[in-house]
């Protein structure tokens, strides 16, 4: 197993769409974070350090289209072959696979949240404006992300070998959270269900920026959102297992 | 043990049978040549052997073991199969060492190699950039990672040029001298016809043929041509050992149904001198032909 960990995370560094996503979400962040933290107008909140933590979030898709590249893009280059040569078990090479994603998704959460604490809580003291600077709630919130991203690209690695095609995963995965998920939401009566329940919603309790009056607890959301990642993760192995590897 | 054995296999995709029920072995210190037609089922077969593709039925093993329970995949067989196998923004140097950990396999190994298939210059640059040999090379570089004992090669001549069909066929054979297996597929018969000890035949999924290249040649071919000053007694003994022979002018003989070393056995017998002893040539692609049933056109 250390092998094809060691693999994988070598895999994982040496090209370019890898880092192209990775820095393109931190690029995207600091980014938000200086403008809004400049020029927002914070008269009326008392913790606005809290509200522009929540920009950091936006990272959760950038870590599942992680997972998703980690396997589709070996059935998109025929690298699958190679790496099957060299891991025959697949459900090793899937698994390597997770723990590369989970950590590669914690990693870019921290960094995310981290540098969005950094530069937006000392423009806003310079600003006068209210930090919220409650630093346990700012932990929490930093340590939300780290696990809302390394869950979600852990289900990247499932819905990745479950569909194995590259641009129809992160089209599938991205238009179920940003068009399915907002849809059902529109149901009467059906919203808050949605928010609490579906993984969208829970990705964004365990980050503990919710907008529900009534959330799951971070902790309790994490197990729900590992279990969704576990479902995927599953049904991925199962898939790939019996698949033939043709090309 | 022989180091390959496939025995029995068939794969079904829909309602084609792509394979069926083929077996044949492949021998340590051999070059075996994997021959037929496009689309007869080759690559099927080689990657079921690999444990790629799932088989219908049957059992495909490497050293008596289906290839994903090799203890040691890498150590034990490489693979080059036809395709795109690389990261097109990858280096060359760096699918190498991905490659390399997974297997366990040293570093140093990796500059060995690239060394070896002379990609050293190129091995920093991203291999989309590769041209169709240097992918080859790279390909065959990666099959060689664990020093393994087993070849397994789909296609490998696929985009050389001349040169590097030389190259590769010297390569193959230098393996081969060291007691490794080589089980080389191809298409094409003037490749095999210069490199091969053995050849396996299929068509539409089946095997057609299994023997000695020579043999082969001699059995459904043109025959084996001996030419000397003493074809006239060799044609003698020849028929009275129940041989097909015809003159061919009035110091050669062309003998069909017996192979060579058949005949050499009865010149060494008779104490017969003779100058020449080959198979008729030109008859190779006409065997091919006869075997697999296909059409001289394109197809």
């Amino acid at each position: 197993m250390s092998h094809a960990l060691s693999a994988e995370l070598f895999k994982l560094r040496t090209t370019r769409t890898s880092w192209a996503v990775i820095l393109g979400a931190i690029g995207l962040v600091v980014l938000i974070s200086v403008i809004a933290a400049a020029t927002g107008s914070f008269a009326a909140t008392e913790d606005a350090g809290e509200d522009l933590l929540q920009i950091s979030g936006l990272v959760q898709l950038f870590a599942l289209v992680i997972g998703i590249l980690a396997v589709a893009t070996e059935f998109r280059h025929g690298t699958i072959t190679p790496s099957l040569l060299a891991v025959p078990d697949r459900t090793r090479l899937v698994l390597a696979k997770l723990i590369t994603a989970l950590i590669a998704g914690a990693l870019l959460g921290l960094a995310a949240s981290a540098l969005c604490a950094v530069i937006t809580l000392p423009i806003l003291s310079a600003r006068d404006a209210g930090t919220g600077s409650d630093s346990t709630e700012i932990i929490n919130l930093i340590v939300g992300n780290t696990a809302a991203c390394a869950l979600f690209a852990a289900l990247g690695v499932g819905l990745g070998a479950l569909i194995r095609n590259q641009v129809g995963a992160i089209i599938g995965a991205l238009g179920y959270l940003f068009v399915v998920e907002p849809l059902l939401g529109v149901i009467p009566g059906f919203s808050d269900f949605v928010q609490k329940w579906f993984p969208g919603g829970a990705s964004s309790e365990v980050a503990g920026t919710s907008g529900l009056d009534d959330p799951l607890g971070q902790l309790p959301a994490g197990i729900l959102l590992a279990a969704y990642a576990a479902v995927f993760l599953v049904a991925g192995i199962v898939m790939i297992r019996s698949r033939d590897v043709s090309a | 043990m022989p180091a390959i054995e496939v025995s029995g296999v068939s794969k079904r995709f829909g309602s084609t049978l792509a394979v069926d029920d083929l077996s044949f072995t492949v021998e340590r210190g051999h070059i075996t040549a994997f021959l037929g037609p496009n689309g007869a089922g080759k690559t099927t077969t080689l990657r079921i052997l690999l444990g790629l593709v799932n088989a219908t039925g049957g059992r495909a093993t490497i050293d008596g073991k289906a290839y994903v329970a090799l203890e040691d995949p890498v150590g034990t067989v490489g693979a080059v199969l036809d395709g795109g196998m690389f990261h097109p923004g990858r280096s060359g140097r760096n699918h190498l060492r991905g490659l390399a950990r997974a297997s366990g396999v040293a570093e140093a190994r990796v500059d060995e190699l690239l060394e070896l298939v002379a990609l050293t210059d190129a091995a920093d640059r991203r291999a989309g950039g590769y041209s169709l040999g240097m992918r080859q090379r790279l390909g065959l570089a990666a099959a060689l990672l664990g020093d393994p004992e087993v070849l397994v090669l789909d296609e490998p001549a696929n985009g050389l040029d001349p040169q590097g069909i030389r190259w590769l066929r010297d390569f193959l054979r230098t393996l081969a001298g060291e007691g490794r297996a080589v089980l080389v597929s191809s298409h094409v018969l003037a490749e095999v016809a210069q490199t091969a000890d053995e050849v396996v035949v299929i068509a539409h999924g089946k095997s057609v043929a299994q023997a000695p290249l020579a043999e082969l040649t001699a059995r459904s071919g043109g025959g084996m041509r001996v030419a000397g000053p003493d074809a006239g007694r060799l044609a003698e003994a020849l028929r009275a050992d129940g041989a097909e022979v015809h003159t061919d002018g009035e110091r050669a003989i062309v003998v069909r149904g017996r192979s060579g070393e058949e005949i050499g056995r009865l010149i060494a017998q008779g104490g017969i001198v003779i100058s020449e002893l080959a198979p008729v040539g030109s008859s190779l692609e006409e065997i091919f032909f006869e075997l697999t049933g296909a059409e001289g056109g394109p197809s």
